[in-house]
Order: C-alpha cells, then structure tokens, then sequence
C-alpha cells in the first residue's frame, strides 16, 4: 500500500485494460448457424393471450403461433388455414369445414377438428355465461359471423351453424386453440390465463421466451404443415419511445425489418444501399373529431352549440388543406382523408360526392349562410358569442402539434380563434368519454380533439364507433344519428358483399356531409427491411401492400435466404421502393435530429472537442505560467 | 453506539417507509385518466368489457377500500398484477428490469466514485497543478451537461459512427450462446458505453466535492502539525487528509447509492437499457398503477436504507458523531 495516487490509478486503469482484452474478444457476435430474422417495432408486447392483447404487435405474434380457420392469401383472398375447404349449405346458413388430416400441435398432440370445435364452442359459452373472453378484442368476429352452433362429427370435418347468411365466417381472426392447453380455464377467467412460453400452435413460428419490455423470440415450427421459411428464428425486438434507438439499430445491422421510422428516418433510410424501403396505405386515419353531444351539460360539454349543427362542422372542412398537412406533417407519406373507411379497404371504401377543396373564402361564406356571421375579425355563433375553440391532442405523437399550429392559422383567417393544448393520453381518453356512472356534470368538456384509429380486416370496428350505441363506449364524438345506426345494422347483417357494400357507401356519404370527424389523413405504413440475409420478399396485397403486419404470417413463410452474401439492391416484387410522394419539404421535426447526419456531425463535434481541449490547455499552461511567477 | 439509538434508527426508517407506501397510493390514483380509458382504446371495446376490466383490477371498489387490500397485500409481499403487462405478477414485471439497473448504475456509480474521488483527492493536494485546472474543468462542464447529451455523443462516435460498440440493449436480441463466458462478453460488450456514460456524468459530483473538501482539510492545524513533524506529503495526506476529507463524500455516496435503483430514465431510454427507468416511463403512459406502486416502494426503500446505513457508517467514522 505504499504506492502513490498516481501510481495506484495506473495499476488500476492496467488491471481494467488487462480484464477488458481478455472479455471483449468473448463478445464478438457468433456467425449463426441459421439466420435470424430480427424485427423492430415501436409497440410493447403486452400478452401472449390472444383474447388479452390491444397491440398490432400482439396480433403479429399470435397471427404467427396459431393457425386461423381460413386464412389470407397473397392478396387477401381466402386461402387454407386450419381448414383446407369450407362449404356452405344451399339456404347458406351451415358452413362445412374439411380440416386439414395429420395436422400436430407444436407440442407434439395431434390437432383435429375437435380444437377448432371446442374454440368456437368457448366463445358460445362465454356469451351464454354473459362475459367476454378475456378483454372481448376477439369476439366481434364470432358474433358478427352470426354463429349459433358447432360441432366435429369427425376429425376432420367442422359443421357450423348461423343464425342468417352471411360470409363473414371467413374472416374470423381468431387463433384455433389447442383444447388440451386451454380447457380448464372457466370462460370467465380467460384474462388471467398468461399463455407463457413455451407456447402451443400450429402455426409456423411459436414464442419460446419473452422479455418484457424488450423482445419475444420465436423459433420455427418443424412440425408446420404449410410452407417453410428461411428464417430458423424471429425475434421481435421492442422499441416503446425510442423510434432513434430502432433505426440506429436498423442502420447497424441489427435489425433487418422495422416499422414505422418517422417519415424523415425513412427518407434517410430509403437511400441505402440493399435496403428496401415501402410507403404503404395504412389501415387507420387521424381525424379531428368534434363534440357533437346533443344536450346541454352544466358545467361541461362543448363551448358553443355550434358543434350540433352538420352545417357549422361540415363548412369548416373548407377551411383545412389535407395537401399541405400531408405533405408538411407526414413528409408526403400519406392519402388525402374522407370517410371513415380508409383507403386501404379498397373494397370498401368511396370517395364521397362533393369533396370538400380548401377554400378558406368558400368557408367563410358556407359558415355565414349557416347562420355563423363574423363582426370586423371575428366571428360568432348563434348564441351571439364569439367562437373561442379548444383543440386538445394526446402527446404521443410528434405530428399532432404541428396538425394543431396548422388548423390554429387557417381556422383564425376565417374569424375563429382556436387555443391549442398538448393532453397526457390517459386524461383526454377519460375527457372524450362520457361515463354514466356518475353524474354527468363537468364532463365532455372538449370541443376538437385529434387523434387517429385503426382499423380491423374488416371495417366494421371503424363503422361502429360511430353510431349512437357507442356513446360511452368507444365514441369520441357523441354523434347521434338515427340513420346511420339503421344502416350500420343492415351493413353488419348483409347476406352478400354487394348488399353490405351498398348500405356502407350511404354510411360513408352519411358521415361525410354531416362531419362529425374532420378526416385528416389516411397514414401510410413505412417499413423498411435489408436484402442481405433473406430474398424473396412478398408484400400482401401483392400490389402496394407490406411483408409484414398484415393479415395473417404467410410472408414469413415464404422467405428464403438470400442467394449470396452480397447485399443486391434488388427491389422486391410488389412495393415500390421509390414512393410516389410529392417533392416534400422537409418539416422541422423536432424528434430524429441524432440520426440525421450521421458521421459528418459527429465528424464534426469531434474536431470542434479537440479544438476546445487544446484552446484549454493553451490558457491554462500560460496561467500556471503566470501563477508560478507570483509565487 | 448505543442500541438504543440503533432500534430508533430503525423504528424511523419503518415508519417512513409506510408513510410513502401510504403517499404512493393516494398519488398516483390522483392523476386523471384512470387505466381502463388508456389501455383499451381499441373500437371493439364496449362498456361491459370496461367494467369487467376495472372489476378484474379492483378498481371499482371505492378508495379506502382499495388502500387497505393495497396495504395489506404489500405486507404480504403480494405487489399485485400488471395492468398492461395482461396478468403478469408485478414482482415478476419488477425483478426482470431490476438487476440490469442495478448493474449499470451500481457500476456507473462505483466508476465515478473511484475516479471521481481520486481526481478530486488529487486536484485538492495540488491545488493550482495542470491536474487541478483541467481535470475539474472538464469535470464541471461534462457534470452539467445532462445524460443524453452524453449518451447520444457516445452513441455517435462509438457506435453508429466508428462500429465498436452496439447501439443499444443489453445483449444481441434473440443469440444462443454456447458458453457462459460469451454470454457474459457480449453482456460487457453492450454493458460498455452505457456505463462509461453514467461514470462520466457523475465523476463531476465527485471530484469537486472531493476536492474541496481536501482543501477544507488541508488547511486545518492537524495537517500543519504532521508537516512540521518531518512526515512525508505522501504520509500526510494518506494517514491524516484523506480519512478527514472522505467524510463530506461518505454522506454522498450513500445518498447516491440509494437513487441507484431510481435510474436515470434518459440513459436508459438512449441506450434501450431495458432498467427500471423506462418501466417507469411506460408505466405511467399506461397507468399501470401496480407497477408504479412497486417501482415507488422499492425507490423509497432503498432510498431509506442507503440513508440509514449513511447514519450508521458516518456514526462509525466520525467519532465526534456518536458521543
């Protein structure tokens, strides 16, 4: 213990040299026997219970460990899953099933039609004991399929019975469970099931391990009947608030697949070399969605009855440029927004008669003919009070400030003032919602919020929150109206497609002319994936769709390892690499600006240390200099 | 030391610990928007599954209800279930991302306080030296600057921009290692600039402290009289300075130690460290109110202990202290 301060620090930076030399080697990644495919994405895995989780990732992950009864095709038509055919009977109201022979559970029991039997059976037990399975995500696809019974008179053959004819039995997202794993769980204690790893499918991947908060791994079903991928495992690695962090990770080599950078990461991103990079039509909208509640509310409700009348909400449609936000706000990577059925639902979906232009003039007189007339700059209802609007927006997405500051200056130039206000998620989900719990006073106070949803394989979710039956449910814009309640039954009880697209077309105009949502825009899917290490990418739809994140895991299992290892900037078939965006200028975005620039900034920084270290040393030797000659 | 005076150490260190647990629930069911809204924000939910939801998570009995069952399951060691992790024990939630923050901050923290306390034990004995001016220089300015700040120049120069090091994680996601020893190298491997990020944000709280406390000391009559005994620099400083200047740094270090659990959100956040820091992050997005109610007792118990035994040690170095 005799040597001195200085003397020890050098022992003991040598001891930490010596001990890092001997680690650091051990840490070099091991070349993998079989690929890995790693994807990233911005959500949490909450549950590996399918009945339990809220998240696209969670349908991601059981879309991969169970098998549906029919499946997704290449461009979404329906295709084999559990079941090899399906048949109705002449009055349509029994569907036959013939499910695949020789199918086994990855655990090695043989699955027969009686799993896909007891599955439907659970949820017609959870209805008749009047609970929900689990948190109830799943059970609009039963229901809305009108199923009354099922039985398996064979191992092979699944018969069920509706209660009207319909074809909506085709496309249940609903995982075929395995009875052995899942039967003694009381139907209403299916959300306390956790389902943990090692999990039970049949489809092509299942879950082995899950960290929560960072990654769910899953390894390949040998025992698959369908095609195998390239990929001997998957892992999802998660990225909750740290979109940088993801496409760092992307940019490294870390990751071969992510979702959703933000629209200025993807440009950057697009640009590399063996990268491929696709803008995609999302299945979802951000809107901006008015209070339409019908009655009077002390203390709370709307601040001017305004926001009853179609024809206030619809004029100030004129006053919002969709062309300006989607190029300034998404970078381009969006459509212009109409009805509440995305673009994406491309059987679905219509442009309405009488699209709205931006036109602030034309706002300005449609709101004087409606009643709405403006003194000197501003302008006031029919109550005589000046229109002072609150726009509130959840603070988990970087896009909606800049959607506010937009609507703040346009709205002002047509005499109505807008105070704008950034709202943690969980109290303005509670704000947007009327609770009949307790008395209704101070509640709804909001007059426009902004937000998005998105949407299932099948519109009906979007229709739903809508009608008046959601008041207190999932309604954020307390409309009423009478019609569109009527319509929204007969669209979901629609004997034919053609039927169904009818009544859905009047509900789109419907919602159109009376505006209870200002539609802002349709947001693009960005996903971005490396060539290097798998080929033969294929998106769903075939033209303009994604590998993955779509209806159901067929993508993952036609992946195959790429021929050599050069990275072939190759564009995959389908998706363009090149999106058809307009010449977008960049908006300042406030999030991102670490990853932008890369080598050059920190290129940069680094001169500009060393300049700062040596100016330093310069100063202080001639200070030491100066200090020794006082002394 | 009295036992007297180690049982009423003790007996405070209890009753603050429950006051907090007490304080926690009352909180953090008082921030608007309850859990049920947050998580469910998906259009296929209806009122009965919302009800059903609040029901599971025992929110639909009034308060002091749920404070009592609250109270009295804690003491049992039962933290409850998971609000968005879907029915996972909070323990299970909790213990997963505890040690990875432990380590990165117990390791950060014991870097910092090394290097941190030599520096500072040297600046002072040669106040005015090239040692002195730019070490704690630099160590003021990296001392202000905030984590991230830190995090993402590491990140940029080591990772993204030279390769060394990956760019976040706590091990490659999803690798099979053959022995234990790879595992272990590629944990240091992704452990590396995290570590050294936290080690060069504190080693400023250190070393100044350090340093002017060596300098408090160094001017007291005991060092003059050493000196004038004939004893060595080396000696004085050794046998005399230093036991005295540690003191001040004592009292921080364990304060310091008991924030270790608390983590700093935006190190972890930067580097993806999958720590407590972002639980809590994600935990108070989602309401998750189990979790947070966890997170909070084992921040404040830690906090606690560290500072009972910072009584206990300063009790032991200091005799002044304990008469």
């Amino acid at each position: 213990m005799r040597l001195s301060l200085r003397g020890r620090m050098r022992r003991a930076l040598v001891a930490f040299g010596v001990a890092a030399t001997l680690v650091l080697p051990a840490a070099a990644p091991a070349a993998a026997a079989d690929p890995v495919l790693k994807v990233g994405t911005t959500q949490d895995l909450d549950s590996l219970n399918p009945y339990q989780t809220a998240y696209l990732i969670g349908y991601e992950v059981f879309t991969l460990n169970y098998d549906v009864l029919v499946a997704w095709g290449p461009n979404n038509e329906s295709v084999p899953g559990y079941a090899e055919t399906w048949t109705p009977s002449s009055d349509g109201l029994t569907w036959t099933f013939k499910i695949r022979s020789g199918m086994t559970w990855s655990d090695g029991q043989p699955a027969t039609a009686e799993d896909a039997r007891w599955t439907l059976q659970y949820y017609l037990d959870a209805k008749k004991a009047e609970t929900s399975l689990g948190a109830g995500y799943l059970d609009p696809y039963v229901e809305n399929a009108a199923i009354t019974g099922v039985s398996a008179p064979d191992a092979t053959t699944l018969v069920v019975a509706t209660s009207r004819k319909n074809d909506r039995i085709l496309q249940m997202y609903l995982p075929i469970l395995p009875k052995h794993v899942w039967k003694d769980i009381p139907v209403d204690k299916v959300g306390d099931f956790t389902n943990d790893p090692p999990v039970v499918g049949t489809g092509p991947y299942q879950v082995v391990e899950w960290k929560t908060g960072q990654s769910a791994r899953l390894v390949r079903n040998e025992k698959y009947w369908g095609p195998k991928g390239a990929a001997s495992e998957i892992v999802f690695q998660f990225f909750p608030d740290a979109t940088n962090a993801m496409v760092d990770a992307f940019k490294n080599g870390e990751l071969d697949y992510i979702r959703n950078p933000t629209g200025l990461q993807f440009d950057q991103l697009k640009a590399l070399p063996g990268v491929v990079a696709i803008d995609s039509a999302g299945n979802g909208f951000t809107q901006v969605n008015f209070n339409c509640y019908a009655e009077d509310i002390p203390g709370g409700g709307a601040s001017t009855k305004a926001f009853r009348d179609p024809a206030f909400r619809a004029a100030l449609g004129y006053a919002i440029d969709r062309d300006v936000l989607v190029d300034r706000v998404l970078n381009g990577y969006g459509t212009l927004g109409t009805t509440q059925v995305p673009a994406w639902h491309r059987a679905w979906h219509i442009e309405p008669t009488g699209v709205r232009p931006f036109d602030l003039k034309v706002a300005a007189q449609k709101l004087d003919e409606a009643g709405y007339k403006v003194k000197g700059d501003v302008r006031y209802d029919k109550e005589d009070k000046p229109l002072d609007l609150s726009l509130m927006f959840p603070n988990t997405d970087a896009s909606y400030p800049k959607v506010a500051q937009f609507i703040t200056d346009w709205f002002a130039a047509i005499g109505i003032k807008v105070t704008s206000r950034s709202v943690d998620g969980g109290s303005l989900g509670t704000t947007e919602y009327l609770d009949t719990e307790i008395p209704i006073d101070g509640q709804l106070k909001y007059d426009m919020v902004i937000w998005g949803w998105v949407g299932d394989p099948d519109p009906n979710s979007l229709l739903q929150i809508l009608t008046t039956e959601a008041i207190s449910d999932a309604s954020d814009s307390q409309w009423s109206n009478a019609r569109y309640d009527e319509l929204y039954k007969l669209q979901n009880e629609a004997p034919t497609a053609e039927q169904r697209k009818t009544y859905m077309s009047e509900m789109q105009q419907l919602f159109y002319d009376q505006a209870p949502y200002q539609m802002l825009y349709y947001d693009d899917e960005l996903h971005v994936y490396r060539t290097d290490k798998f080929s033969n990418w294929k998106t769903q739809p075939v033209e303009g769709g994604t590998p993955f994140f779509v209806n159901g895991s067929i993508n993952y299992t036609t992946l195959q390892l790429a021929a050599a290892a050069s990275p072939s900037a190759s564009a995959a078939p389908g998706g363009a690499s090149g999106a058809p965006s307009a010449a977008a200028t960049p908006s300042p975005s406030g999030n991102g600006s670490a990853s932008s620039g890369g080598d050059s900034t920190v290129l940069i920084l680094g001169v500009l240390l060393v300049v700062l270290g040596v100016g330093a040393a310069v100063v202080l030797a001639r200070r030491r200099r100066t200090a020794e000659a006082d002394e | 030391m009295g036992s007297r005076y180690l049982l009423n150490k003790i007996i405070q260190a209890i009753g603050t610990v429950f006051l907090i647990i007490v304080l926690n629930f009352v909180l953090f069911r008082m921030m608007p928007g309850s859990p049920d809204r947050v998580l469910l924000r998906n259009p296929n939910v209806t009122a009965d599954i919302r009800e059903a939801a609040r029901e599971r998570w025992g929110l639909d009995q009034p308060m002091p209800v749920q404070l009592v069952r609250y109270i009295g399951a804690t003491l049992q060691g039962d933290l409850g279930y998971s609000f968005k992790y879907q029915g996972l024990p909070v323990t299970e939630v909790l213990a997963g991302r505890l040690w990875p923050t432990l380590i990165l901050f117990g390791l950060g923290e014991l870097i910092a306080i090394v290097f941190g306390l030599a520096l500072g034990a040297y600046s002072g004995w040669k106040r005015g030296g090239t040692v002195d001016y730019i070490g704690n220089g630099t160590s003021l300015i990296i001392y202000s600057m905030p984590y991230f700040v830190i995090g993402m120049f590491m990140l940029g120069i080591f990772a993204t921009g030279l390769g060394w090091f990956p760019t976040n994680g706590m091990f490659e996601v999803g690798r099979q290692y053959e022995t234990a020893w790879q595992q272990v190298g590629d944990f240091a491997w992704h452990l590396f600039l995290p570590v050294l990020t936290v080690a060069i944000g504190l080693i400023g709280q250190y070393s100044i402290l350090m340093r002017s406390s060596v300098i408090d000391t160094l001017g007291e009559d005991y060092v003059t009289t050493a000196r004038a005994k004939g004893l060595t620099d080396g000696d004085v400083l050794r046998a005399h300075a230093l036991p005295n200047a540690l003191l001040p740094a004592v009292t921080l270090i364990a304060i310091n130690l008991g924030f270790v659990i608390g983590g700093a959100i935006t190190v972890e956040v930067v580097f993806n460290w999958p720590g407590l820091g972002t639980l809590t992050v994600d935990a108070v997005a989602a309401r998750d109110y189990p979790v947070l109610q966890g997170i909070f007792l084992l921040l404040s118990i830690s906090v606690v202990a560290a500072n009972f035994v910072a009584d206990i040690v300063y009790g032991r170095l200091d005799p002044r202290v304990r008469a």
